[in-house]
């Protein structure tokens, strides 16, 4: 397989079209009424313009390219200091707009390349991929550890190896090792299980879809699961049926659907497969009344769309050919992959919910600060910024916020312990556990 | 152009700022710095020594006095988007990075006015402003940036047709001096929370407005603002040349009747600016212009239509190729949609270009508009670049701007270089015809003081000297 990852040099082009206006620091629409927020993580924790958005994460770039910039422990900081949320770039309107994300992981491959990078901390996770097939230095005995409870209740969940099935529920390293995101996978299964959906596992199987390594910047790490995974769905759709991945991690989602795209070989390994996150197929399930709410939950909720279900799946217009404007200018940007309606239809949809908006949502959502590796390189700063986003969340008079990532889960959770609120992060599938019955 | 000025970056200077902003808001660590050391205009980038980010008044006092006793440059920031490369240090030193100090202090909706740090952004404002139907003459720039920074700076926005500059609407300040005093201008002076007005009392607002950051550290200010009227009507014509616009743009600046009245030319109207320069369509009109006017009742909208009605037939009949058009959406909606984010983003100026922004910008008389354009366009042809420039009036017709915004490829140094030449030729034509450039970078602050009144430059010294004994605050922007 072949992979179209450009390096930071191959970005030049695009690096320079940045003007540094700074339009990226902060959120704003015109409406009327007009809205503002910070959207920057790194620029609400750090503040200098170096740190805040795209505007930042390009000076660093170019100072790298033009060679003033030489890698020392702090700038290596501060190239990580980012959790690729892409808030930034939702505000920039110029050619190198789809490419921001890009250049900010393009820089970490350089500096992973150079073997100054990634930090300390986060070559465990680089590490542990090596070792274990996951970030979380987990034996992959552990990884079904989550399924014990469908076993002792006589209802265990198809191992795909072994059984045939349509549906490849793919569960995820954070669902599987992460001890409090484990009701996300737990969830899922229950619901699936309730609608008689004929599914399957890799259990101990399954590795991590490489979205960690790639955010980090080791795209060899990231390219050697990669291409096992695409090999292995490849195979199960041969030989086992498979014609649907599911999963509930939006990391995970994010690699397959985006990601994986930059193999030559993606169109063909996923011929004939749908790549879908839980929240859309049970929509789906929904809206055909194959999804039955049957209980009340009188809960005050908010939503918090996640980065990688959400503006992470913009679909940039990029004129390729120059044919309408020049080569290579940005056209526009399309949201239909963004699951921003999906999860809060469902969540009106469920009897009791009362429903309010925070003020930063859908393309400008506040980042809750988990990504890009940040948990694991700067574990108190995140934490630190989920407890803004769950304060945002109380200020709505919401009791609970509901989201769609393990990431996102596990974070504000913590963030909401930080600030003492009560707020706690549910998983949208967690609710529509807890209304459905058996559907049969 | 000027160079990268030595590296002078102390430790124990590091310390000192440290122990004053607090050691995460102090910084001297090169890939900060850089970030700081290039703007989007054609001025070369120089790096300062350190980046401090203070949160209150007394941290900018104290490291004002400390950079007085110790005598290193300080530049004040809060978003560098001016365009003149004006936070660019010229001899390093500290960069006073303000963005912290972002608090709306307060919003009198009954007597219209508003009291701001310096690092509160157009975007916060507009959005608190909007909730008591209120709004600021906000800039085309982008909306990220500080509004006291574009009041000081004698910043213009959409309500400068009639009111003028935004620093014409400053109504009180405090401000930090280079030596680390705190004085107050204006109300504020007399009786602490009196934001009111500087008048009557003698214009020593003066002192901190246009200085381009020279002068002393403002760190809170007052500022006008307006009611929204609701209904919204864009006059908007066309004409083959400046000279019928101009006509048409004194004609209808005499009623006072617009918010904002500019004309721009075929190239400016583009999403984006062509570049490099693309010759107009022949059936392309050359000059378009858009009057906003505001109005609170539909016949009050009436009655401008009706005046703007007359204005057009009085200039056809007198034989001018004026046009009632319709302007572009996109490029209409960047004109009243302020602050805009997708103007604010560069997109319509420099997408094509890619990465850099320059203008001559300038105060130049209505009556000189038609010559000096013709001018440029020679210039700017000469140098492939689009002459994309606008005319705008202020105050009725009491002074008129003239300004070509010009992109060009900053990753080429050959094409910055063009630029500036082609930026720095205009320059000197409108000079010549009575025109003044507006914050100005380095390079024009030569152009203009070669022309001064000796008088002028000599008291400009003094009034330095004065507030700034030791030369220590953005030293060698203007050119002295
Ligand atoms: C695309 C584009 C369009 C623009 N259109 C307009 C326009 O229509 N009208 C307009 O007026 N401007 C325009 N601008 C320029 C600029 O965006 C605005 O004037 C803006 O409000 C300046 O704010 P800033 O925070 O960027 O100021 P900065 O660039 O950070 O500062 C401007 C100057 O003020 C000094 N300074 C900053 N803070 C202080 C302080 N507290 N005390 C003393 N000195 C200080 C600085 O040293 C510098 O000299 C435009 C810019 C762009 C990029
Ligand atoms: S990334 Fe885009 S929005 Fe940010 S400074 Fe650069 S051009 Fe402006
Ligand atoms: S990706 Fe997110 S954290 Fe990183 S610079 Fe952009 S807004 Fe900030």
């Amino acid at each position: 397989m072949n992979w179209d990852i450009p390096s930071l040099e191959e970005l030049e082009d695009i690096v320079w079209k940045c003007t540094a206006c700074g339009n990226c620091k902060v959120a704003y629409k015109f409406g009327p009424p007009p809205s503002f927020g910070e959207i920057c993580p790194a620029g609400v924790e750090f503040g200098f313009d170096g740190n805040m958005a795209s505007k930042g994460k390009i000076a660093f770039a170019r100072g790298i390219l033009d060679g003033e910039l030489e890698w020392t422990e702090e700038f290596v900081e501060a190239i990580y200091k980012c959790t690729v949320c892409a808030g930034c770039q939702n505000q920039c309107e110029l050619d190198h707009k789809p490419f921001i994300p890009e250049i900010i992981e393009a820089m970490r491959r350089k500096a992973v390349k150079d073997g100054a990078g990634p930090m300390p901390t986060q070559k465990v996770i680089a590490q542990s991929m090596r070792s274990f097939n996951n970030p979380y230095q987990g034996p992959r005995r552990v990884r079904t550890e989550w399924t014990r409870p469908f076993k002792k209740v006589k209802k265990p969940i198809k191992n795909i190896m072994k059984e045939p099935a349509p549906i490849l529920f793919y569960v995820g390293c954070t669902g599987a090792y992460n001890a409090p995101a484990r009701v996300i996978p737990t969830a899922t299964a229950s619901v699936f299980q309730k609608m008689g959906l004929d599914f399957g596992i890799l259990g101990e199987n399954e590795i991590c879809c490489g979205s960690t390594a790639m955010r980090l910047g080791d795209a060899d790490e990231f390219i050697r699961v990669a291409e096992q995974n695409l090999e292995s769905f490849k195979k199960l759709h041969e030989e086992q049926g498979v014609n649907t991945i599911v999963t509930s991690c939006a990391g995970c989602y994010r690699a397959i659907k985006k990601d994986y795209k930059l193999s030559d070989e993606y169109e063909s390994v996923l011929n004939g497969i749908e790549v879908i996150h839980t929240t859309d197929l049970l929509y789906r399930y929904f809206k055909e009344g194959k999804l039955n709410f049957t209980k009340e939950l009188p809960w005050k909720v908010t939503y918090h769309d996640p980065c990688h279900t959400g503006r992470h799946l913009n679909d940039f217009n990029i004129d390729k050919d120059g044919s309408v404007q020049w080569k290579g200018s940005y056209l526009g940007k399309e949201e239909a992959q963004c699951l921003y309606d999906v999860p809060r239809e469902m969540l009106k949809a469920i009897p009791g919910i009362q429903f309010t908006e925070m003020e930063r949502i859908r393309d400008n959502s506040y980042c809750c600060g988990g990504g890009g590796g940040v948990m694991t390189g700067f574990g108190d700063w995140a934490a630190k910024n989920a407890g803004y986003r769950i304060q945002e969340g109380m200020m709505t008079g919401a009791e609970k916020m509901v989201s769609i990532c393990p990431f996102c889960h596990y974070n504000l959770n913590e963030g909401a312990k930080r600030v003492n609120s009560d707020m706690r992060l549910y998983d949208l599938v967690e609710l529509l556990d807890m209304v459905t019955e058996d559907q049969g | 152009m000027t160079e990268m000025p030595k590296e002078n970056v102390d430790g124990n200077v590091l310390k000192e700022l440290a122990s004053i902003v607090g050691e995460k808001s102090a910084t001297s660590a090169k890939h900060i710095r850089y970030a700081y050391s290039y703007d989007l205009s054609f001025v070369s980038r120089k790096n300062p020594d350190y980046v401090v980010m203070p949160e209150s008044v007394e941290q900018v006092q104290a490291v004002m006095k400390f950079a007085n006793q110790e005598k290193i440059p300080v530049v004040p920031y809060t978003a560098g988007t001016n365009i003149g490369g004006l936070c660019i240090p010229e001899r390093g030193g500290i960069l006073l990075d303000l963005k912290r100090m972002n608090k709306i202090i307060a919003i009198d909706a009954e007597s219209h006015y508003a009291v701001i740090e310096p690092g509160v952004s157009h975007a916060q404002l507009a959005t608190e402003l909007y909730k008591h139907n209120l709004r600021w003459s906000w800039p085309v720039g982008p909306p990220s940036a500080s509004v006291s920074s574009n009041a000081i700076s004698h910043g213009i926005g959409g309500l400068s047709g009639r009111y003028g500059l935004n620093s014409e609407e400053i109504t009180s300040m405090e401000v930090v001096l280079p030596t680390g005093e705190l004085v107050r201008v204006g109300s504020c002076a007399i009786q602490e929370n009196a934001w009111h007005s500087c008048l009557p009392l003698p214009r020593m607002d003066g002192l901190f407005t246009g200085w381009l950051g020279t002068s002393g550290v403002v760190t809170k200010i007052g500022v006008r603002v307006h009611p929204i009227p609701p209904v919204l009507k864009v006059f908007t014509v066309s004409a083959d040349n400046i000279e019928d616009m101009s006509a048409y743009m004194f004609n209808l600046g005499n009623y006072e009747i617009c918010d904002d009245l500019t004309g721009v030319s075929w190239w400016l109207a583009q999403v984006p600016i062509p570049y490099p320069y693309k010759p107009k369509p022949d059936d392309a009109p050359e000059w378009f212009s858009f009057g906003t006017t505001f109005s609170w009742t539909e016949k009050e909208k009436e009655a401008r239509e009706e005046i703007w009605e007359m204005v057009v037939a009085s200039e056809i009949e007198k034989g001018s190729s004026l046009k009632k058009t319709v302007y572009p959406e996109e490029a209409l909606k960047a004109r009243t949609e302020l602050p805009s984010q997708i103007v604010g983003s560069t997109k319509n100026y420099t997408k094509q270009a890619g990465g850099g922004i320059s203008w001559p910008g300038t105060f130049t008389p209505l009556k000189a508009w038609g010559p000096v354009y013709n001018d440029w366009k020679k210039i700017l042809i000469n140098h492939n670049l689009s002459p994309s420039v606008r005319v705008t009036n202020y105050r009725g017709v009491h002074y008129g701007m003239l300004r070509a915004m010009i992109p060009f490829n900053k990753k080429s140094p050959e094409e910055t270089e063009n630029a500036r030449h082609a930026i720095v030729e205009c320059l000197k034509v409108d000079l010549d015809h009575g025109g003044i450039p507006y914050k100005p970078p380095v390079d024009f602050a030569r152009e203009i003081n070669q022309r001064a009144h000796p008088g002028y430059l000599s008291l400009l010294k003094q009034v330095k000297k004065m507030l700034d004994p030791n030369d220590i605050m953005n030293p060698g922007k203007f050119g002295i």
